[in-house]
């Protein structure tokens, strides 16, 4: 009935022509703005830290992953009030306006794996067929973890903007707990348990080991991850439910 | 022969928060008090009760305050009724404010595809009828121009030319009509005149006697939030111009 894709697509194209509006290097600055965050990141860790090759990339994946999560978090928190006055104006189907930002936020992250890319012709990884598998599930349910959160996010952030900061704070937090930095086994034993309760644990590090380090992916890989995914799929369906209940009373609160 | 709008004892009340108390502590302690305002409790629409046949041309009149956008956003669906029902059957396309969503950062050809999404015309329609668009509004050369460098009047008359391809079978206007120069206003009273003549339904909402005597066939007046219902046009608009 409604131009559901169509309206998806509109606002995504919008999204992006109005980033890059009134500046000379245009589309460029989708792919030069990682590359200098990355450069900067890869040269800091060539020369003052002295790490095997595998480090840098892995580094590099985890963070590229969470800025993924961090921004598709806050952007989703934000776009129903971003679209108030389109929201206010007429009748669409509100869902479609967080996943377009949650929506966005994958794309700027496939197109921060072209600069990953990029990175790897000077540090080749080791990816196969099954590896590639694992890191595509592991994207998957990083996509997925971000719309549930952003369904709840988005609508209590029209209704209690402290949800903002709160949110920002937990995402520094989730940042800190989860092995970006530091490899897990880093880390005392009992403190590995709480962090492997965190998801993003578990992705990072799945999708870690299907592009980056080599290892040979086994079946209990793609089990650990499933597990995950499940989880974040039941969290979704609580998140549809929780947006289809609140959105209809929500343009009064705006 | 069946309304396509049925209303039946809608009524709409909002809630005005005394104080603000948004701090994070208390709604921690009640989380469900985020979604459940308290504060004074402000009636804004009482029992409306009105049917709407197809080919109805209904004005609604109303002082500032009465009630009338509360009403179209209800019958848009933007907003949920108190109590009471709201049906609807055919497809609506509610005008209540011009160029909906659109970018003053983005060209004019960009607002139209924009505009004319959300609105729920394909990409394919609009590219169709681009050409006709750009000829009503009368802005053939401007339409690479960023919207913010348009005059107001330009951005009206194009809001209002995609609005117009929207095909449906009951438009929802509210005070559009006075928009642009004295021959682009002409021009969208012909449309007005065409959706009339072609028996679609439109709820017109406007502070024009005149308008009303022109094109309705049926008009309600709206004080503070009931209907009131005359005999005549002519009733209804003595009704609002008494107050």
């Amino acid at each position: 009935m409604f131009n559901y894709i169509e309206l998806l697509q509109e606002f995504i194209k919008t999204d992006f022509k109005l980033r890059y509006k009134n500046s000379v290097l245009g589309i460029l600055w989708i792919i030069l703005k990682p590359l200098a965050t990355f450069s900067v990141i890869y040269t800091v860790w060539s020369n003052i830290m002295t790490m095997d090759g595998n480090y840098k990339m892995e580094l590099l994946l985890g963070i590229m992953l969470m800025s993924f999560f961090n921004e598709g978090v806050l952007m989703g928190l934000g776009s129903l009030l971003a679209k108030s006055n389109v929201i206010l104006k007429i009748k669409f189907p509100r869902e479609v306006v967080v996943v377009s930002a949650v929506t966005i936020s994958l794309i700027d992250f496939i197109l921060n794996m072209i600069v990953f890319g990029i990175f790897c012709i000077s540090t080749p990884v080791t990816v196969t067929g099954l590896s590639f598998l694992l890191f595509l599930l592991a994207v998957f349910t990083m996509y997925i973890l971000i719309m549930a959160l952003s369904l709840f996010l988005s609508v209590i952030f029209v209704k209690l903007k402290d949800i903002h900061n709160l949110t920002e704070v937990m995402l520094q937090l989730l940042f800190w707990a989860t092995p970006i930095y530091y490899k897990l086994e880093m880390l005392p034993e009992n403190l590995q348990k709480y962090v492997l309760l965190n998801p993003l644990t578990t992705i990072v590090m799945s999708a870690r080991k299907g592009m980056v380090t080599g290892d040979i992916v086994v079946a209990s890989d793609f089990k650990n991850l499933a597990i995950v995914t499940a989880v974040c799929l039941v969290v979704l369906l609580i998140g549809i439910r929780f947006f289809k209940k609140r959105i209809p009373k929500l343009a009064e609160y705006f | 022969m069946e309304p396509v709008i049925q209303v039946k004892n809608l009524s709409k009340s909002f809630v005005i928060p005394h104080q603000r108390h948004d701090s994070l502590v208390e709604y921690l302690s009640h989380p469900s008090r985020i979604f459940k305002p308290s504060g004074e409790k402000f009636t804004v629409l009482k029992d409306i009760d009105l049917d709407v046949y197809p080919g109805d041309f209904l004005g609604i009149m109303g002082r500032n305050g009465s009630g009338k956008s509360t009403l179209l956003k209800i019958l848009a669906g933007i907003y949920s009724p108190t109590s009471g029902s709201v049906k609807v059957k055919g497809k609506m396309v509610p005008f209540l404010e011009l160029g909906v969503g659109f970018n003053s950062e983005l060209s004019g050809r960009e607002n139209v595809f924009l505009n004319g999404i959300i609105l729920g015309l394909s990409r394919s329609f609009l590219q169709e009828k681009y050409n006709e668009i750009v000829a009503f509004a009368e802005l053939e050369k401007f339409m690479d121009m960023p919207l913010k460098n348009y005059s107001s009047g330009m951005q009206v008359r194009l809001a209002f030319s995609i609005a117009i391809m929207a095909d449906a079978d009951i438009y929802i206007l509210d005070e559009v009509l006075a928009v642009g120069d004295i021959e682009f206003q002409k021009k969208c009273f012909n449309i007005f005149r065409e959706y009339k003549k072609r028996k679609k339904t439109i709820i017109l909402v406007t502070h024009s006697s005149a308008s009303v005597r022109d094109f309705c066939n049926r008009a309600v007046f709206l004080k503070d939030g009931r209907l009131h219902f005359y005999d005549s046009i002519d009733g209804v608009i003595k009704a609002y111009e008494v107050g």
